[in-house]
């Protein structure tokens, strides 16, 4: 695994993934960026290569209230169809539509202009359920990764 | 091969959806739609360095078709000193008709079937397109 300053680096066989140390991670693949008392949100590296070129992504409407595991927005990719279930609760307050009409940004910039959505979370204090710092994630895709290619 | 015919360079993913549309696609147009205009290469056959058909590849235009971003038939072509006119991904063709949606790999469903007749007529397209230019 490499890293520097603001990345962790980790490389299973011929894919080498990148993640963002300030950023959180659920186990279904979205990153977190907290962003004051906001929450956006997005799809990691790994979970973007993980499922190929992304088709269509379809987004949960902004003004929409999450649960817990609710469907924030939906992907379909060349390899499978995902439902992405957020791991914030609270209120979509706005929704990256550059994606709808290109959802390959998700491939291309998946911390950046592929971000998916921005969300008002409900309560600050744990606004987010489930979720891994970027060294457990990393240690999670390594898990992933390793028995993917072992099958 | 003349220099007015046009090689058509499908992707050679083996097991997966995108490059049987690909290939499916090339055969269509090849057989089918502009047979006097336009072969089919195998991509494979331009990898090994004493490829035979090297020399081939440079003698007219290529219009690749790839079934992902890696994009390996338009590398392959341009990196054996082809010249790739036209580039086209089946995703890009796909997400302007998303009710054909592939299934399938030895046998594409219906909507790959359909896919990959869409895509074969915009590839006949840009073929009348080129030898317009050509003619000009």
């Amino acid at each position: 695994m490499a890293d520097d300053t603001t990345h962790l680096e980790l490389t299973v066989d011929k894919f080498t993934f990148r993640f963002p140390r300030d950023l959180h991670y659920s186990e279904a693949g979205l990153w977190m960026r907290q962003e004051g008392s906001l929450v956006r949100l997005g799809l990691s590296d790994f979970a973007q290569q993980r499922n190929g070129d992304i088709a269509f992504a379809n987004l949960v409407p902004a003004g929409t209230t999450l649960n817990f595991g609710d469907e924030v927005a939906s992907i379909e990719t060349v390899k499978v169809d995902i439902s992405l279930p957020s791991p914030v609760k609270g209120i979509i307050l706005e929704v990256n539509s550059a994606i709808q009409e290109a959802p390959e940004l998700i491939n291309q910039d998946p911390y950046g202009r592929g971000w998916i959505a921005f969300v008002q979370p409900e309560g600050l204090e744990r606004p987010l359920f489930g979720v891994l710092d970027a060294e457990a994630y990393v240690a999670l895709v390594r898990e992933q990764a390793e028995t993917e290619l072992k099958s | 091969m003349t220099q007015r015919n046009v090689w058509i360079v499908p992707c050679s993913g083996i097991g997966k959806t995108y490059g049987s549309v690909a290939r499916e696609s090339a055969f269509i147009v090849t057989e089918d739609l502009r047979p006097d205009k336009t072969r089919i290469m195998a991509l494979s056959r331009l990898v090994p360095d004493d490829s035979d058909v090297r020399p081939d590849i440079r003698q007219a235009d290529s219009i690749t078709i790839d079934g992902c971003k890696l994009a390996c038939a338009a590398k392959v072509v341009a990196e054996t000193g082809g010249n790739v006119a036209y580039a086209l991904q089946v995703l890009d063709v796909y997400r302007a008709h998303r009710e054909l949606r592939p299934a399938g790999i030895a046998e594409l469903n219906e909507g790959g079937k359909r896919l990959a007749a869409v895509l074969a007529e915009k590839v006949a397209a840009l073929v009348d397109s080129m030898e317009e230019k050509h003619d000009a």
